[in-house]
């Protein structure tokens, strides 16, 4: 009985198929990603980092908290790739900064589309391009059916695709295949990361990440900062403040 | 010698009687225009256009993927008919026997084409019938009558009589379309300045309208550029209204530029839709015209000789091109690092359409890297709860002061600017509850003490 049911059933076990995984591994299918600079999120990542050409969606309390930590180091090797697009980013990015992080001014492009469909039109066209090496995009009203859009655009391209929405998007259905909750992490220090959707098992429990900015080590080890700005009137250092309040 | 001839989409009345070549209607010109692309030596022949192709063949892979390029291209260059043959006045005569193009057919239909072999020339024009070759059209009632039907009859007839009789050209056309005698043709020549018009059979009421019609005459730019081996770097659409004759309107134009030459028409396209979706027309339209007013020469890349990855999608020029267009120039920015020591200052924003600024970016000190990744555009002013400020819950003070004390300049030119003051802050790193890492500062020129947001350490 065996014998003949080897004889019919296929010598391929599902295993070896290209794009079927088991649902309790990660998928291993070769697929581009960049790594996200972080150990412990690469690790829970399918395919060890952020999906090239494919749309990402973060979710957050509050725009504008925790992006760039999270995404620096991404978007640092993106950059060498071709320009990073800003569009309706809810803050002006500090260039000087990100100069110094390593995110080159020329490099870097905002689009301050103001309307819902603005911004989704200026998307799907920065999709398009050829040269694009990382794109990240403020939607708090988007749609899924207009997610998918993008998603579909997205894997046109080969560049990093972020899309930012409000953290009350989680239950929504979203065709990306990659979602994830951006929050502060209970000590205050590193990043909550958790991944709602993957392809991959379940994951319950978020992800801390250290992700350091440079003050925080700053900040951390107490050391003056080393600043000869003529513009100072006294040498400026970063000591430790009063836990007082400051009083003006 | 492969001669090749095309038929315009609306072929104008043959007019025999007509000594003098009439010029070419825009149809014939602008199916020359595109010709160029594949051979320098073009002319107008009666209703058709002829291009002597035998020196191309080798560029453009052979006689057969030439031919299959032609019939491909030919519907959108506004051609309905093809015919090949060794010698002008025998292509001429074989593409009069492709059934006439009906009004209706769409662009999309295949092109009706027939070809001649050299070995088989003889043959095939002893075949034809009379009406075929518009020099002894004139006598096909005389020879029809004397028993001669076809080209072949009259061939057969003494050359002497035939001369006496008829005339020395009817023999020298005959000869020419045999191959016997040598063809003398005028070659088109580009000229220096595009400039092409068209006239609408209606009245165009939507600016969108004008599109369809300028679409045409972008295909023929792209000839000429192709021709001329240039890209263009300007275009103006002029438009005529009818009501211009009255004095009552000023003809409308519009002008497109592109940041680097191009040769690309549905960009260009593209761009003119973006514009004239904007535009409400005050009449309607009768006609428009289109100028290239600014060409250069432009390099192209030969073909590489390996397959190499395609890379699909547009360039980033022309995105930001196109993003400029339907936003605003003001609104796809690109940054630009200055010398200053005020947050708010050590960048600018420019439009992105503008250009790259070559200047050289200013040497960056290392405490930028502590400085925020996000900054707000002007300071936000934090309310107060006693001597504590507050930014979604009371801030915990962390770093700091970092003292700057700039900015005299500005207060003597834009004094009245907003947040344009002598910055003289204390800047802090504090912890607010909800919002994180922030950057604040402490003001403490003229009037009461302040607390500012200035950046997030998003």
């Amino acid at each position: 009985m065996s014998a003949a049911l080897r004889l019919v059933l296929p010598a391929h076990s599902p295993d070896e198929l290209a794009g079927v995984w088991r649902a309790d591994q990660l998928q291993q299918v070769p697929q581009a990603v960049l790594s996200s600079g972080h150990a412990e999120l690469d690790a829970e990542l399918p395919g060890g980092g952020w999906p090239l050409g494919q749309l990402t969606e973060v979710l957050q309390l509050q725009s504008g908290q925790h992006e760039w930590r999270l995404l620096l180091p991404a978007l640092k090797c993106a950059v060498a790739q071709g320009p990073l697009v800003l569009i309706g980013a809810p803050l002006l990015p500090h260039l000087p900064a990100l100069a110094a992080a390593g995110i080159p001014a020329a490099q870097l492009l905002r689009i301050d589309a103001r309307t819902p469909a603005e911004r989704l039109w200026a998307t799907e066209q920065v999709l398009r391009c050829r040269d694009l090496g990382a794109l990240l995009a403020w939607l708090p009203q988007a749609r899924p059916e207009q997610l998918r859009r993008l998603q579909l655009a997205s894997t046109t391209t080969q560049a990093l695709v972020f899309a930012f929405r409000p953290e009350a998007a989680r239950h929504e259905s979203s065709p990306a295949p990659l979602r994830l909750t951006l929050r502060t992490a209970p000590d205050e220090q590193g990043l909550s990361v958790e991944l709602l959707k993957r392809r991959g098992p379940v994951i319950d429990r978020p992800l801390t990440i250290a992700a350091p900015l440079p003050v925080m080590a700053a900040l951390r080890k107490r050391r003056p900062l080393k600043d000869p700005g003529h513009a100072v009137d006294r040498p400026a250092t970063l000591r430790p403040a009063r836990r007082q309040p400051v009083s003006a | 010698m492969l001669w090749i001839a095309l038929r315009p989409c609306a072929p104008p009345d043959a007019s025999p009687s007509a000594h003098e070549p009439p010029p070419p209607s825009p149809e014939q010109q602008a199916l020359a225009w595109w010709a160029l692309g594949f051979s320098p030596r073009v002319c107008v022949l009666e209703e058709a256009v002829l291009l002597e192709a035998g020196a191309s063949l080798r560029l453009f892979g052979g006689q057969r993927a030439l031919l299959q390029r032609l019939r491909d291209e030919l519907a959108p260059a506004g051609g309905t008919g093809l015919a090949v043959a060794p010698t002008a006045l025998a292509a001429l005569a074989l593409l009069r026997t492709l059934p006439p193009a009906d009004a209706g057919a769409t662009t999309s239909a295949v092109i009706p084409a027939v070809s001649c072999p050299a070995r088989r020339l003889t043959a095939m024009l002893d075949a034809l019938p009379l009406a075929q070759l518009s020099a002894t059209q004139a006598h096909a009632p005389v020879l029809a009558r004397l028993g001669c039907r076809t080209l072949g009859h009259l061939r057969a007839l003494p050359r002497g009589g035939v001369s006496r009789r008829f005339s020395a050209a009817l023999l020298e056309a005959l000869d020419r379309a045999y191959g016997q005698r040598p063809e003398v043709y005028e070659w088109i020549e580009l000229p220096e300045q595009f400039s092409a018009r068209l006239e609408f059979n209606g009245r165009i009421e939507v600016a969108e309208g004008m599109l369809f019609g300028a679409r045409r005459l972008l295909q023929q730019l792209a000839g000429w550029l192709l021709a001329r081996q240039r890209g263009v770097l300007a275009i103006t659409l002029h438009w005529e209204h009818d009501l211009v004759r009255r004095g009552e309107l000023h003809n409308g134009h519009l002008d497109v530029r592109t940041a680097e030459a191009t040769r690309d028409i549905t960009h260009l396209a593209r761009l003119l839709s973006e514009h004239l979706a904007r535009l409400t027309l005050p009449a309607p339209v009768l006609a428009i015209r289109l100028d290239a007013t600014e060409t250069e020469a432009l390099q192209t890349t030969s073909a590489s000789l390996l397959p190499e990855e395609l890379r699909q999608g547009e360039p980033l020029p022309q995105l930001i091109e196109r993003l400029s267009v339907r936003l605003g120039a003001d609104r796809v920015l690109r940054g630009q690092l200055l010398a200053d020591h005020r947050p708010q200052h050590m960048q600018a924003w420019r439009p992105a359409g503008e250009g790259a600024v070559n200047s050289k970016p200013p040497a960056l000190p290392q405490h930028l890297q502590l400085h925020p990744p996000w900054i707000l555009r002007i300071p936000l002013r934090l309310a107060m709860q006693g001597e504590r400020p507050l930014y979604q819950g009371p801030l915990l003070m962390l770093a700091g002061p970092e003292r700057l004390e700039s900015g005299w300049w500005s207060l003597l030119s834009s004094a009245e600017a907003e947040g344009e003051e002598l910055a003289q802050r204390d800047y802090f790193v504090a912890r607010s509850p909800q919002a994180g890492l922030l950057w604040v500062y402490r003001r403490r020129s003229a009037g009461e003490p302040a607390w500012f947001l200035q950046g997030m350490y998003g």
